[in-house]
């Protein structure tokens, strides 16, 4: 599907997934289909925008999606809301499917996410019965130790009600980074040569022995959630990580557990960091190369709905850094293999020729076109690229959809006496990622700044004896950071919200790194306990948030005014 | 005044917005960002996509630009200072060479760029994982 066909949908399922904060422009067109008349349904802990404009909120506990994907796929079961033609000619393994959603009865999920039965019986009736509908899911979704197997549930609905293959239909993840989409096209992942070609096929190997001259390894890499364990606590010199070369990231400032990625870094034998800014992993750098930034360089992103577009060098970088390619390219002949590239449309030409499903998008026709959805498999000008990913057929080997879904599994840390609230992060709608770009843009800066807020229900706030404003002391067994309380009916009893990109009021102190999504190893980061506490002296809490904040800036090499530029 | 307009695509999510900027070339800074007419963002943006460049004029809020190679060169937690380029290069190119040499090429983690570099980044560094060093160790963060 694309981002504009959003605005066409009939209805909607919007799931994990608050636009309005993360991607304001496709917000904008879930409002717009609102306008034209199409139906909402909102699966949020959080009354989000999109829980406001909602039809029907499905206000669930966190850490219990799939018992609420089972339970509406249950109710268009047992009411015949089903597609029959529709899984009979293009889905496999429906039985199984329908073995494990029968005990996830509407009453039975209640239990688990705290929804009234009746309002996902009604939810799920609107679903089945609409001419076409949307789901679009976000990291509410992704970020669990369970989350793949949410994907395939929602998936398995979109599948029992034949919402593929159609305008505004199917199942959408709406990404968060600007290119994620890009990293995993180009292969920059363990498993997956450029155009998903995996490692251990050997024809692909064969292919690309050929295409870069060496000798490849088939086996799967490392995830980059399993470095800390492969640095701290791997016994097989085999297996043991000694040197992280970090390029465009600060995994101690985004990752989970950062005490842990701190430990990490210190114990790596050699780490090197290029980037455009002074950041947290950098004070860990043994080497540091500086790059250029977005509008100082060429090339193309990968928009979420698989769409490549170019971005341009806008202004002139400091003359004293060099792209990130170019860096590459210069180590790698350094170290005895060469490359070489005179500019980015020689990189990009050489990758579209290895990827069948991108060879057709040359620099040229995303010129002329704007943008290139692939698959866009021939160069011929009239290959414009591919809209509906699933048009006709599935993109499987047998061309059917495959049902499946699991047994729910909780989230692994649940609340407790001493920590007796759940703790999950989530985005800031004026700043990006870690905040090295936005946090130094003083138009965005005047619109929030740190230590940040945690979202608190008026109810858990009033028990603790806190107000709106007051900064609080935010704790677990894995670390502890202070910020200002958001009393906020928006969110449930007994459930917290941080945003992601404070430095001071740092949520990745407390989240947890341990429990991946066993298929993407993905960290659980919407779900841990946390206990907050009143602080007395709210002055002195003042000065150290203000200390931190100078003590960190002049860390970054920000030179304090009255001191020696 | 000399300026220049250039169509870019948005930088801060996966919506894919297209901005038009206007450039004082005398300068080299941005004047202004306004909407272009994309596919996805249909001639809107959010904040940040209009205000979200002044980071390039170096402001100093948070941290600051890097513009010079630096190197620890006494070791783990010593200070940083900056070197060339040449130095810088043939200092990371010796480090992992040997690392390469002791521990073999899996001891080797690279990552790629979801944000800023764009596609020929992350292409070339995965290359350089696979090729150069030989390990299949390299991921980004689309878990986190």
């Amino acid at each position: 599907m694309g981002v504009h066909e959003i605005e066409d949908a009939k209805l909607i399922f919007n799931f994990g997934y608050n636009g309005a904060d993360s991607h304001p422009i496709v917000q904008r067109r879930i409002v717009r289909a609102k306008q034209k008349g199409a139906t909402i349904i909102c699966a949020d802990p959080r009354v989000t925008e999109a829980a406001r404009i909602a039809d029907v909120h499905l206000q669930l506990k966190g850490g219990t999606n799939i018992a609420l994907v089972n339970a509406m796929c249950n109710v268009i079961y047992n009411e015949g809301l089903v597609d029959q033609h529709f899984i009979d000619t293009m889905s496999v393994d429906y039985d199984a499917f329908v073995e494990i959603i029968k005990k996830y009865t509407p009453e039975y999920a209640e239990t688990i996410c705290k929804v009234p039965a009746e309002l996902i019986r009604k939810a799920a009736r609107m679903y089945a019965k609409a001419p076409s509908a949307m789901i679009l899911y976000g990291m509410g979704v992704c970020q669990f130790g369970q989350a793949v197997d949410v994907v395939k549930a929602l998936g398995s609905l979109a599948l029992m009600t034949g919402n593929y293959g159609k305008p505004a239909s199917g199942i959408g993840p709406v990404r968060g980074q600007n290119n994620v989409q890009g990293a995993c096209d180009m292969g920059a992942l363990p498993n997956n040569y450029p155009g998903y070609q995996n490692v251990t096929n050997p024809d692909v190997q064969a292919k690309f022995e050929k295409a870069w001259g060496v000798k490849l390894s088939n086996k799967v890499g490392v995830p980059l959630t399993h470095v800390p364990q492969r640095v701290l606590e791997e016994k097989d010199p085999a297996k043991k990580l000694h040197a992280y070369y970090i390029f465009g990231e600060d995994p101690a400032q985004s990752d989970p557990d950062v005490a842990e990625i701190r430990e990490t870094l210190e114990k790596l034998d050699f780490v090197i960091v290029q980037d455009i800014f002074m950041n947290k992993t950098a004070e860990f750098a043994d080497v540091i190369l500086p790059s250029t930034s977005w509008n100082e360089h060429d090339g193309v992103y990968s928009c979420c709905d698989r769409g490549f577009q170019r971005i341009r060098k806008v202004v002139e970088p400091p003359s004293t850094v060099k792209t990130d390619w170019e860096i590459i390219c210069e180590i790698s002949t350094a170290m005895g293999y060469k490359m070489k590239y005179k500019n980015t449309e020689e990189i990009w030409n050489e990758l579209i020729d290895l990827c069948p499903n991108f060879a057709g998008a040359t620099y040229e026709k995303i010129e002329k076109y704007g943008c290139i959805q692939w698959p866009c498999r021939s160069k011929d000008m009239n290959d414009k690229g591919t809209v509906f990913l699933h048009n006709g057929k599935f993109a499987t080997a047998d061309g059917k959809g495959k049902f499946y879904t699991a047994e729910w599994r909780p989230p692994q840390e649940l609340e407790n006496e001493e920590y007796p609230l759940s703790f999950s992060t989530v985005r800031e709608v004026g700043h990006y990622s870690v905040r090295t770009m936005t946090g130094n843009c003083r138009m965005l800066r005047n619109l929030e700044d740190e230590p940040g807020w945690i979202q608190m229900n008026p109810a858990d706030c009033e028990k603790l004896h806190i107000k709106h404003g007051d900064l609080v002391k935010v704790m677990n067994k894995r670390g502890w950071c202070i910020t200002r309380c958001n009393a906020t009916e928006r969110v449930a009893k007994g459930a917290t919200y941080m945003t992601y990109q404070w430095w001071i009021g740092c949520c990745n102190e407390l989240t947890i790194g341990s429990n991946l999504d066993p298929v993407s190893n993905t960290p659980e980061y919407k779900y841990c306990n946390c206990r907050v506490e009143k602080i007395d002296d709210q002055a002195a809490a003042w000065d150290y948030v203000n200390n931190e904040y100078k003590d960190l800036r002049s860390r970054m090499g920000i030179k304090m005014i009255g001191e020696e530029a | 005044m000399a300026t220049k307009q250039v169509q870019t695509t948005c930088a801060y999510c996966g919506a894919g917005c297209q901005i038009m900027f206007t450039v004082d070339t005398d300068k080299n800074k941005i004047v202004n960002a306004v909407p272009a007419k994309g596919r996805t963002n249909d001639g809107t943006l959010c904040l940040k996509g209009h205000y979200g460049w002044d980071f390039i004029n170096d402001p100093q809020i948070l941290t600051k630009r890097i513009t010079k190679p630096m190197i620890r060169k006494g070791g783990k937690k010593s200070a940083l200072t900056e070197v060339s380029w040449d130095e810088a290069i043939k200092y990371v190119a010796d480090r992992l060479t040997a690392i390469k040499k002791e521990y073999g090429p899996d001891s080797i983690m690279c990552t790629g760029s979801a944000r800023g570099p764009g596609n020929e980044a992350n292409y070339i560094m995965q290359k350089f994982a696979r090729a150069c060093i030989g390990t299949n160790n390299v991921d980004h963060c689309a878990r986190v």
